[in-house]
This record gives structure tokens, C-alpha cells and sequence, in this order.
């Protein structure tokens, strides 16, 4: 890890700390197997982050542990300067300020669309209603479905239902957003859609940690891609180094699988 | 003196019936709540809380019924609150039916997929949110169904309250039995009420299954 990843010190006035999440020395265990080994990462304000890895290399538990849906062992998270591991009502704190996308979309089944998208605004941030159903027009047109608002997942494809989970975790204006393999449950033509979507949270700004093997966006989007195996970060460098001069044999290897697997997602 | 088994003693007996609907109606009542607070214990993260509820449930799937009901009724009598058949069939059949309810819900609230629970976890919802917004609504689509069939089980299970004095629909069967001497008759009549009651309840149990698979079955 550079030395400019541990920079703490922000600039004076600014209200938001300029690192977003730092996670030191994180190990986790499910029972006797480690999925996570020392795990220390940086994630500045801003910053996008892709992490790749052959399955069960503890990607997902990582970006899991960021807002404490799996709990850690050994180490310290700290996200938006509140600390995961001080107690209290931190845990809250951090998952009203970290938006979360799932491979499996988990659009709540038995409400609208619209009902998905104020829920949370509504009982965590008590925002009145009408606020609340603004705030979700306005992230729903973003995300380019303003009419299916009073559907019901079910009657959406994969795709919609990804983007109305994204406009979801959007209505509680976060500060981080998390990505869990967005795209593994998509049929293949609506993946672009969803990247797509993706892409423009990435160019406004948006801080993202995002697990998805789609190196198309790794390249295009991605400061940096952390490429894990067997609960250890093995490397970490910006796409371009990291797609043409991997400089680990496990890396290469993982790339090379890939490649043969997926077609490089046109621009 | 021998009584003849005349419109009096029919009319008894079916007027005895509103004490069997009105036991189960507490019990149901009573049990459901009861029932709710043990399945949301049984399927919390505190490990105590687990342990606890999962001995009341298999306490009272493990006993019958009737010594359920003799257990309360006498155990009520030594801990000086009287002989009250009414107390203590009430109090016996809604922890009963607070115990399978409970294991029945149980299964339902497991059955909602964990990533609903996480999605709703990861927007901030606390516990209580969780619950009452994203896992009870669906969970209670599946349980109607099983619950409609226990509420059956309880429905024929009042009738042990007989033995304890309680003067349901089965204890008015066996008065009339003992003036008359016509028990074949009389617990056919008394046989045929609960049948009255209970099966729509199967049947209505069984078509809600049906519409649960179709709706499922997408």
C-alpha cells in the first residue's frame, strides 16, 4: 500500500473526511475457515474501487464487512470517521450513510416499486412522505424508469429490478455506495444497462466499492482494481497496470480465465 | 329416572357450542400472541432468547394436551388461584397453541429469503422495521394457510376441557349422555357440530394452500 493511502489529515473547513472507509488488519472467520486475512484497504472520498477474484476468494465478505451485514473478528473499519467497532449506535450511523446493491436485486416482493424506494427514508431518516416519494422520482428518472414506479418487482425484468434496487439504496442519499455483483444475475442484454447506470453514479462523483468481474468497467470507471484470493488483498494497482502487466502469477492467472470466459463489454 | 333424548337436549347441546367457540377464540387469540413473541425470539440472533423458546416449544409439542390441561388446572389450585375450570382451560390451550403456532411461524419467517432481511438491514431499518415492514408481510402470505389448519387442531382439542369440568360442547354431550342413556345418539350429534365447525375451516385451509402454490408457482 502507497503511502498516500494512509494520508488521515483533511483539509481544514471540509466537513466530509476526505477517506471514506479504512479497514486495518480486518480478519473473519465463518467457523474455522478464514475468509478474510488482514485485510487493510483505503477507499479516499471519491474514489472507485473494483475488487475481482476467483470465487470464494472473500470479495463479497469484504465489501459485506463494510456495513456490518458480517460482523469481523480482528481489525478496525472506519467509514465515513465513524468507527464500526466503537459500539453504540455506529452500526446505524454508517448503514444509513452506505448504499448496498445485491447480486440478487432483494426488491422488497409485497410493495410497489415506489414503496421500495420511501420505506427506508421514510422509518430511518423519518422524512415526510411526500419528500420521500420526490426524492424517489427524481432517482428513478435518474436511473431512466420513472414510469414503472407502481409496479411490482415481479412485473419488471432483471435489469429494471436491478435499477430500481440501485434508486433504492440512492433515496437514502448515501455517501458510499456498495456493489455486490451487480450484474451476475443479469441476462446478458440487460447487463449494459445496469453498468450504464453505474457508470453516471461514477461520474458524479460518487465514492464505490464495487465486486464485479465486468473488466470493461473495471477499465473504464475503476481508480484502482483490488484483485483478491483466499481471504487476502494479493494486488492492488490501477486498471490499465493491473489488466496489461499484473504483476502476480495468481492475477495473471485469474485474468487469464477472464478472458476466456468474458467478452470485454463494448463502449 | 330415565330423560328422553328430546328437542331440550339437542338444543342444549348445540347452545354448549358457543362455549367451544368461545375457548378456541381465546386460545387462538391468546396463543397467536403468545405464539408471535416466541417465533420472533426463537428466530433472533440472541442465542438465550433461542434457547428459552425452543424448550417452551418442545415442552409443549412433547406433552399432551390433557396433561397440559391438568397441569394448569391443579398447579393453578396449588399456587392458591382457585379452581377455575375457565382459567385454566384458557390459560392451557392458548400456551399450547402459543407453542405450535409459534414452530408453525417460525418456519414461515425462515422461509423469506435471508436477502430480504439483509437488503432491509443494509438501508438502515432496525430490527423492529425489519419485521413489521419487510418479513412479517411476507411471511404471514405463507403461514395462512397452516395457520387456518391449526386453528382445526384447537378447535377439537377444547373438547379435553371437558375433563376438567369445563362445560364446552363435549361436557354437555356427556350430561345429556348420563340423564339419557343415549350416548351413540348424543355423541353423534356432539361429533357431528364439531364436524360443522371444522370442516369449512379444512376445506377454506386447503383452498388458500392451492392459491398460495399458484401464486408461488411463477
Amino acid at each position: 500500500m502507497s503511502a498516500a493511502d494512509d494520508r488521515s489529515e483533511q483539509p481544514a473547513g471540509s466537513a466530509a473526511p476526505l477517506i471514506a472507509v479504512r479497514m486495518q488488519g480486518v480478519s473473519k472467520w465463518f467457523g474455522s475457515f478464514q475468509a478474510l486475512n488482514k485485510i487493510d484497504l483505503t477507499v479516499r472520498r471519491g474514489e472507485k474501487i473494483v475488487v475481482c477474484g476467483p470465487s470464494g476468494s472473500g470479495k463479497s465478505t469484504l465489501i459485506r464487512c463494510i456495513n456490518q451485514l458480517e460482523p469481523i473478528q480482528a481489525g478496525s473499519i472506519v467509514v465515513d470517521d465513524i468507527d464500526l467497532g466503537a459500539g453504540g449506535k455506529n452500526v446505524q450511523r454508517v448503514r444509513r450513510e452506505v448504499g448496498m446493491v445485491f447480486q440478487s436485486f432483494n426488491l422488497f416482493p409485497h410493495m410497489t416499486v415506489m414503496d421500495n424506494c420511501i420505506l427506508a427514508p421514510m422509518k430511518v431518516r423519518n422524512a415526510p412522505k411526500d419528500e420521500a416519494i420526490a426524492t424517489a422520482r427524481k432517482y428513478l428518472a435518474r436511473v431512466h424508469i420513472p414510469e414503472q414506479a407502481d409496479k411490482y418487482p415481479a412485473q419488471l425484468s432483471g435489469g429494471q429490478q436491478q435499477r430500481v434496487a440501485i434508486a433504492r439504496a440512492l433515496c437514502m442519499n448515501p455517501k458510499i455506495m456498495l456493489f455486490d455483483e451487480p450484474t451476475s444475475a443479469l441476462d446478458p442484454e440487460m447487463v449494459q444497462e445496469v453498468l450504464d447506470t453505474m457508470i453516471d453514479l461514477a461520474e458524479e462523483g460518487m465514492t464505490m466499492v464495487c465486486v464485479t468481474h465486468e473488466m470493461g468497467f473495471a477499465r473504464r470507471v475503476a481508480d484502482r482494481v483490488v484483485f483478491m484470493d483466499h481471504g487476502e488483498i494479493v494486488e492492488v494497482a490501477p486498471p490499465e497496470e493491473f489488466f496489461e502487466r499484473p504483476s502476480h502469477e495468481r492475477a495473471r492467472l485469474f485474468l487469464g480465465q477472464i478472458q476466456r470466459t468474458h467478452k470485454p463489454v463494448p463502449e | 329416572m330415565i330423560r328422553a333424548f328430546g328437542w331440550g337436549e339437542v338444543l342444549f347441546i348445540v347452545w354448549a357450542l358457543r362455549w367451544t367457540l368461545a375457548l378456541s377464540a381465546i386460545a387462538f387469540i391468546g396463543g397467536g400472541i403468545c405464539g408471535l413473541a416466541v417465533a420472533l425470539a426463537r428466530t433472533s440472533t440472541s442465542r438465550a432468547l433461542r434457547l428459552v423458546t425452543t424448550g417452551f416449544i418442545r415442552l409443549f409439542q412433547g406433552t399432551p394436551l390433557l396433561m397440559q390441561l391438568f397441569l394448569v388446572y391443579f398447579g393453578m389450585s396449588i399456587f392458591g388461584l382457585g379452581i377455575d375450570p375457565w382459567a385454566a382451560a384458557a390459560v392451557a390451550l392458548s400456551l399450547h397453541a402459543a407453542a405450535f403456532l409459534a414452530e408453525i411461524w417460525r418456519g414461515c419467517i425462515e422461509a423469506i429469503p435471508p436477502g430480504q432481511n439483509e437488503a432491509a438491514t443494509a438501508l438502515g431499518l432496525t430490527w423492529g422495521s425489519r419485521m413489521r415492514y419487510v418479513i412479517l408481510p411476507q411471511a404471514m402470505k405463507i403461514a395462512v394457510a397452516p395457520t387456518v389448519g391449526f386453528l382445526v387442531q384447537l378447535v377439537k382439542g377444547t373438547s379435553l376441557a371437558a375433563i376438567i369440568g369445563f362445560t364446552e360442547l363435549t361436557r354437555s354431550g356427556q350430561i345429556i349422555s348420563n340423564a339419557t342413556f343415549q350416548p351413540f345418539l348424543v355423541f353423534s350429534l356432539v361429533a357431528g357440530l364439531y364436524f360443522v365447525i371444522c370442516w369449512p375451516l379444512s376445506f377454506l385451509a386447503s383452498r388458500l394452500e392451492r392459491r398460495l402454490a399458484r401464486a408461488t408457482a411463477r
